[in-house]
């Protein structure tokens, strides 16, 4: 009985060469499927504006938070880093109201720290490299007699991008029942 | 007893094959089923060629038929793949291989944090989820003294989760003090961003603005006339998670930074 079995087999015409061009075949297709799909994927539009937005948003993070730390004791390396994290009329006010305010900090002996506590991107425009930026921040200030407060500012930050970079162009909080505050 | 079952099924296969005469033995053949052997068998070596294991019937059997496949898969002629034959495996190798990379690197691309938050990216969706959550937020955070079942509804239709009992410890003594001072609270959204959208999950930034004016009639209260000229205003921000279900969007966490 075994042994017819194993004659029959071996008589069998062998399905290898069609098999192997099926299979050829099938993978030509699914490679061919596969590497449009990465090609799609990679070339993706909404890639680079997810991309841009989060860039956009930790640069705003990470200036707002630059913009509301400050040590008295080592205001020179603050405010260059005020100045770096901000460009346009923003940076011309800072740049021109610099040494007046260092006098006012040097004075109450300050030290302000931040938190963001939150944030979030409201606006992009990818190609004019704008945006606009909500982010709740803690502010801590400690004063010179060791007295410590914590605020917290819903700050409203414009981003303009320069040089591949985001940075801060306008930053202000959000206004209470219409009217602005400081 | 199994030893003698043991041989009896042996000599009745050697029979079924027809290579030995009847066997000698005197037990009848119908006595007894199949049965594994637990002692040792002797078997005669004249019909296995190999020593076989002592429970080992079947494998005793197996050697009986394997011997004739070996020498006829040794007696088979192999006919010589031809180079083509070759070259079509390694490119279906190749191909398969440059697919399944291919395919890995699409799925990483698209497995990427950015890319899966569609916040802004589908603008659509952001703004439907910015308008929901704001209009959630005005009805959750206002209160009007007259109506309180308003709140309540509020808090029925729009609130899912962990986010019920946060909404109800917010707004329990606001609920009390605007029952004592008649008064009614007004939340207006001012500001709002998408932070991220993540499928049916979101996360959103709110800022908000509170009126409190207090409507009692009470001449008497002098501060109660105060505060229902001016209105108090504050500020509030707050991170509010909604889910979408059955069509709505639910708010299921409420996040006031501690506050």
């Amino acid at each position: 009985m075994k042994r017819a079995v194993r004659v029959l087999t071996a008589r069998r015409p062998r399905p290898l060469p069609s098999l192997v061009v099926a299979l050829t075949l099938a993978a030509g297709g699914f490679a061919a499927w596969a590497g449009q799909d990465w090609y799609g994927a990679a070339h993706d539009d909404r890639a680079a504006y997810a991309a841009q937005r989060d860039e956009a948003l930790a640069a705003g993070e990470q200036a707002v938070q630059n913009l509301n730390t400050l040590d008295h004791r080592d205001l020179n390396q603050g405010l260059d880093l005020w100045e770096s994290s901000t460009t346009g009329e923003l940076h011309d006010q800072l740049k021109s109201g610099r040494a007046e305010f260092a006098d006012q900090v040097r004075a109450a002996k300050t030290v302000t720290t931040a938190r963001v506590l939150s944030g979030a991107v409201a606006e992009l425009d990818d190609r004019a490299g704008r945006a606009r930026v909500l982010i709740a921040l803690r502010v801590t200030v400690r004063a010179s007699d060791g007295a410590k407060t914590d605020k917290d500012s819903r700050m409203l930050g414009e981003l303009t991008r320069t040089g591949g970079r985001w940075k801060l162009s306008a930053l202000g909080q959000a206004p209470v029942g219409g009217a602005p505050t400081g | 007893m199994s030893t003698t079952r043991h041989h009896i099924n042996r000599q009745r296969r050697r029979q079924a094959r027809g290579t030995r005469p009847t066997p000698s033995a005197g037990v009848p053949q119908g006595a007894g089923g199949r049965g594994r052997a637990g002692g040792t068998a002797v078997l005669p070596p004249a019909v296995s060629p190999s020593p076989t294991r002592p429970d080992g019937e079947d494998g005793a059997d197996g050697q009986d038929g394997k011997a004739p496949a070996a020498g006829e898969r040794a007696a088979r002629v192999r006919p010589r793949r031809p180079v083509g034959l070759a070259l079509l495996c390694a490119l279906t190798v190749l191909l398969g291989g440059f697919a399944g990379w291919a395919h890995a690197k699409a799925e990483a691309l698209r497995d990427d944090p950015a890319r899966r938050n569609t916040a802004l990216t589908d603008l659509a969706r952001t703004g439907e989820i910015e308008g929901r959550t704001a209009k959630a937020v005005d009805r959750l955070f206002s209160y009007d003294h007259t109506d309180p079942g308003a709140l309540q509804k509020a808090a029925r239709d729009l609130l899912t989760g962990k986010a019920v009992d946060q909404h109800r410890t917010l707004l329990a003594d606001v609920r009390e003090r605007a029952d004592a001072q008649k008064a009614v609270i007004t939340t207006t959204v001012t500001e709002s961003a998408v932070e991220r959208i993540d499928g049916h999950r979101a996360r959103v930034l709110v800022y908000a603005d509170q009126s409190s004016v207090a409507t009692a009639g009470d001449k008497t209260a002098s501060d109660a006339a105060d505060a229902s000229d001016e209105g108090a205003y504050a500020g509030a921000m707050l991170a509010v998670d909604v889910v979408h279900r059955d069509g709505r969007w639910l708010v299921s966490g409420i996040d006031t930074f501690g506050r």
